[in-house]
This record gives C-alpha cells, structure tokens and sequence, in this order.
C-alpha cells in the first residue's frame, strides 16, 4: 500500500512538472473557435457523473421510425426554423441525455423490424417475431393457440403490481403497435378491434387490443392513457364526436368508452383540447383521453384540428403531473407515433415537424421531473429509408436542393428516399432532358424540380424504387439517456437491453 | 379534346401551383391545405369560389371499381382505395372529381393538376349513393 501510495506521488509530482512545459508548446490550432468549442465540450464530458442511484421514476420516449438521419434533419430544421444556425443546432434530448448508444433493432424472424416486436423489445426485454406484440419468440403469428405459452410481462404490468404509477401517451392510435406493448399481447398487431380480430383464421380464444386495454387488470390500471383510435372503443352504431359523419368500428356491441368509465368512476374521459385542459389532476385519479377517430393529427396540421388536441408536450406535461402524485414512482411511455407515418409518406416535413415536436416533449418533462431521480430515454423503434444527400452548402434549406444538378440535368433534394410513393413510375410519357441540356445528358422520368418549392409541407421527396409506402430499414437507430442508471447505455447494444437498464435503475422486473 | 382524356403533359418541369413558386394560370387554384380554416369549417377563401372553375392539385385515390366516372382526389397518396378502409381512416379533406365520361385511371402516386367547376355543400350520387361535400365537375386532369 505504501509503495502503491509513493508511486501516485511521484506520477501525480511528474504531472504537475509537465504541464507548464505543455502550455508553452501551444498548438496552432488553440484559439481555433472550433478546438476550443470542443475544449468546452471536452470539459463537460469529463465532469460527468454517472448517477447510480435508484431511480423513482422511469421516462421512455420512442420516436417511431425516428432513424439518425430524421434527427439530424430535424436539429437542422428547428434551427433554421428558429433563424439559427441549423447544422450545429441541437434537439433538446441531445443536449440533456448525455448518454448515447447505438441500437441492434433486428427482431427474431427479421432484418428489418416493425413497430410491434421492437416496442416489445424494450417494455419486455425479449426479442420476438414481427407483427406480434407482448410475446415471445414462441409465438406463431396469427395462430392464437400460441397465444399463452408465449406471453410476456411489460415493465408496465410489473410497475403497477409494485404499486407504481403507469401512462401511456401517443399521437398514434392508443391501440397501435407501440403504445400496445405497454399492455396488450397478441399474436397479430392488426388486430386492434373486434372486427379485425374477426378477419383473423386463427382467432379464436385472442382478445383484441382494444378490449385487452380496457380490460387490463394489473395494478389500479394505468392511471394516464392518451392517444387517438376512438373509433378502435365505440360501437359502429354510434356517431363519432368529432366527425358525426363517421361512426365507430366495433360491431360486438361493446362501448369500451363506457366501459371504461363504469370501472373507473374516479376517472375522466376527454375526447378534445377543452376537456383535456380542464381535467384536474390533483383530483383525477384516473385519465382516458383519445382524440382522433383514428390517429392524431400531424404537429404540421394539429392547429387545424376540428375540436382541438393537445400536443406531445402537453399531453406529456399532464401526465406526469397525474403520475407524480404516486410516491413510489411512475413509468411512462411517451410515443411520436407519426414520424413514422410521414416517412411512409415519403413526407419529409412532417416527419421533421413531428420530430420538433418530440423534442418539444422531452424538454417539458426534463423540467417537469426530477431529473437526478428520472431516468429518462429517448430512442427509435426502427429506422426509414431516408437520407441527407448531396453537397449542399452550409445553411442550405434542409428541405431544399441539394445544389448540383444530376446527371439528368435536373436538381434533387437534400433529403430523399430509397422507395416509397416519391418514386417517378412510367407512364408512356417520353424522358425528356431539360432545356440546354448537353448531348449525353442522361434521360430519366422523374420531375424536373428546377421551379418546385420543395420546402413545402406538402412535398413527397423523390425515391428510387416505386412502393405505395415507403418502407422501414434495418440499420440501427440511437438510444439516448439521462438520470439513474443512464450511463449503462454505451456502445453497441441490442434493443432489447432497454428494458433490462430501466428495470434496474427502478428496482424491478427481475433487475440484477 | 375529349374531357376524359388523360392529358399526359410532356412538360416535366410543369408542377402545381401548391408548389410552384410562380403564379402560372388564369384559372384560380386552391391548395388542399387552404380547403378549411379548421376542421370541417370552409375557408372563406373556398367558399367563395363556389360554382367557379379551379384547379387544384392532388392524387388521384385507386378507384372503388373500372369504368367509373368519378375519383377521390387526395392531399397525399393514398395507396389503398379510401373506402376499402375503416371509415375512422378516411382523409377528412377528400375532394370528389367528376368526369363526363369513364375516367382514365392514374397511379395513385402521381401528382396530377385537376381543373373542373367547383361545388361545395353535402350533396348525394344519385347512382351510387356517395356522399361528397367537395366536388369538382366536369373535370379534366394532367400529370403535374
């Protein structure tokens, strides 16, 4: 121990002498503003702490299909939104979840995944099959005989037997592959009502979505549930609210509204703006918000929403508002449910705007927590065929042309697909090269954008391969973290693993 | 030129007023996102161009059945026919475009420009029974 003691003297004696030797010697680069941002951000990475307490409360936020290149089109978006600079912009989860890692998304049967088995991934800790949510590798999908010896329990399941509080947010469906995770198991994630279920050769002995939600008996139940899918709850003999033109889908006679609202009589309904701001939480133990028919609107056109709906923020704001007042905890899921739906799209600006509006969602809740006892993560079910291209200078629009023309003589955007609906399909009209072209101008069908506004919200960005929707892709996606236990999230790592980490940081679910 | 006729432009770089920066026709257009100041309520500025000549640009919904004289025009694409969906699916701003003759059918996936007199209010198909709140008749459409 003594000699051990002596020879940390001597470095730490060495050190001290070195130093002053190496400030004489500076570097050309020192007062570079860029070497000295990274100095700053240097210093911070090595005053980082990890946190290994326990954590109270547990956040997930999923970005669905929120690949890499969305949030780096998205931090340039907001910035140059705001009038900043756009490329060193950041998203508020890059600056307060210090903690990165790169996630395996592959399922059991597939490359590329689907919503339903990687949401299972992370609210189960097991790996399963695609289009299949809340089970196991055992599962057969559509074949409901496999239903019970493949079934999981969620973190959700496990927190509210512990007594914790749960919610689950979305802009989606509420009965839709990723919020499903938090509660149903199924064999099949089409299956959301009881007519789906119906189409199902397999079926019999499964319980739709819907119905398993309402049903969902662990705990006191979730205790905060907002989403859209109202339609997936009501009957098809009743008008729809909102848009009394269209009526629900179930055809078993079950109002789950209803049914909802007779097993929790301390609880509040709300199907609008209005409702949801007057809901008390001190005095609502229990909240069933769903605000669309099918799902929410996109952030770029919630403005125009007929009875109004909350944002991600808000609903996210409300929520752990309602789940604070348990003592012991709460776990929460918070889903951007259509980043994905504008990428299917081959919509850029949506996916962008709904982005923003995530980002937007885990600021709200960095502040509205304590982050030193939240863990908080933000990450992507799945990836999109989506890519920044091009060498546009800096400050380029993000949705704009990536400056050079192809070798068709025609501009393309920064931002495009590898399929999708974007893709130029040929329909007896001649290639034509644009006017001034040269000779050997090579001749290709897809539109001439030279006079398009392509920063328009209703854009589709070309793509290669002609597909009614644009696909998922197989490369990995980003975790991000902060608060107990964060700092476990490092390298590359399997999806699953984020069940595991936020099991541990709160103490339950078989956390070692 | 006969009014079903799908005019295929050759003009590649001939795109929609939705997106073009230059004004480019006489004939007033509207953009599916101008449709309504919110929810269903129309906006004063569609309002007043009922029983006008417009364009507007959208796409053309995978038909119900051939032989048919009527599309759904769409904001976005729409890969599926709109009505093969659950009703709660449907787009709220769907424009219902009717043609003199059997429409040609376009891939949903392109961006076509339609110009026809502009009707508003809940008015119901006599022969199938559809009911529309937008329309434009007597339509003529090109590729954008």
């Amino acid at each position: 121990m003594i000699r051990l003691a002596r020879v940390l003297v001597s470095t730490v004696s060495t050190l001290a002498l070195a130093a002053p030797a190496l400030a004489q010697t500076a570097l050309p680069q020192a007062s570079d503003s860029y070497f000295v941002s990274a100095q700053e951000q240097l210093a911070a990475l090595v005053a980082q702490q990890p946190n290994t307490g326990k954590a109270r409360n547990v956040i997930l936020f999923v970005g669905d299909g929120m690949s890499i290149p969305t949030i780096t089109a998205a931090r340039i978006f907001e910035g140059q939104e705001r009038g900043v600079d756009g490329e060193s912009n950041s998203l508020s989860f890059e600056t307060l979840l210090p903690y990165v890692a790169l996630s395996k998304t592959y399922t059991r049967d597939s490359q590329v995944a689907d919503s339903a088995p990687t949401a299972t991934a992370m609210t189960t800790g097991v790996k399963s099959l695609n289009g299949t949510i809340g089970v196991s590798q055992l599962a057969v999908l559509d074949d409901c005989s496999t239903l019970a010896a493949s079934s999981v329990k969620s973190i959700f399941e496990i927190a509210e037997e512990a007594g914790l509080a749960t919610g689950v947010v979305s802009t989606a469906r509420i009965t839709h592959a990723t919020p499903a995770a938090t509660y149903a198991h199924t064999v099949e994630r089409d299956w959301e009502n009881d007519m789906g279920l119906a189409k199902g050769e397999k079926s019999t002995g499964c319980t739709d979505i819907a119905t398993q939600l309402v049903d969902w008996s662990f705990g006191d139940g979730f205790e905060v549930i907002l989403g859209g899918g109202r339609s997936n709850f009501m009957t098809a003999e009743t008008a729809d609210p909102e848009y009394p033109e269209k009526t629900g889908a179930r055809k078993d006679g079950h109002d789950l509204i209803g049914e909802w609202q007779a097993k929790y009589n301390d609880g509040a309904y709300v199907w609008n703006q209005e409702q949801f701001d007057a809901v008390d939480t001190a005095t609502t133990k229990h909240l069933f918000g769903l605000f669309e028919g099918s799902h929410m609107q996109y952030e770029a056109d919630r403005a125009k929403d007929a009875a109004g709906e909350p944002s991600l923020a808000e609903m996210t704001v409300k929520s752990i508002e309602m789940l604070s007042q348990n003592k012991d905890g709460f776990v929460l899921m918070v889903e951007a449910g259509r980043i994905d739906h504008a990428h299917h799209a081959g919509n850029a600006a949506r996916a962008l705007m709904d982005t923003v509006a995530l980002s937007e969602a885990v600021k709200a809740a960095y502040d509205a927590v304590n982050p030193e006892e939240t863990l908080i993560v933000v990450t992507a079910d799945h990836s999109h065929v989506f890519s920044i291209a091009g060498y546009p200078v800096r400050g380029n629009p993000i949705l704009g042309l990536a400056g050079d023309n192809a070798d068709d003589g025609k501009p393309y955007t920064t931002l495009g697909y590898l399929n999708g609906p974007g893709a130029a399909v040929y329909e007896g009209e001649a290639p034509v090269a644009p006017e001034g072209s040269d000779a050997d101008t090579a001749l290709t069908i897809r539109a001439d954008l030279t006079n398009v506004d392509t920063t328009d919200v209703d854009f589709l960005q070309q793509a290669l391969i002609p597909m009614g929707s644009e696909s998922h892709a197989g490369d990995d996606v980003a975790i991000f973290a902060q608060g107990p236990w964060a700092h476990l999230f490092h390298g590359v790592v399997e999806q699953n693993i984020i069940y595991h980490v936020m099991a541990k940081a709160i103490g339950l679910g078989g956390a070692k | 030129m006969d009014r079903r006729t799908f005019i295929a432009s050759t003009i590649a770089g001939l795109a929609v007023p939705a997106l073009v920066r230059p004004a480019l026709a006489e004939t007033p257009s509207l953009r599916f996102r101008d449709l309504y100041s919110r929810g269903m309520e129309l906006a004063p500025e569609a309002a007043a161009l009922d029983g006008s000549t417009i364009s507007i640009a959208g796409y053309m919904a995978p038909p119900l059945k051939p032989e048919v004289g009527f599309f759904v025009l769409t904001k976005l694409p729409m890969a599926t026919c709109p009505f093969c969906n659950d009703a709660s699916d449907w787009p709220t701003d769907l424009v219902v475009a009717y043609a003199a003759d059997p429409i040609d059918v376009v891939r949903f996936s392109t961006l076509i420009m339609v110009e026809g007199r502009f009707e508003t209010g809940f008015k119901t198909d006599a022969d199938t029974g559809f009911v529309s709140f937008l329309r434009l008749m007597d339509v003529t459409y090109s590729r954008a």
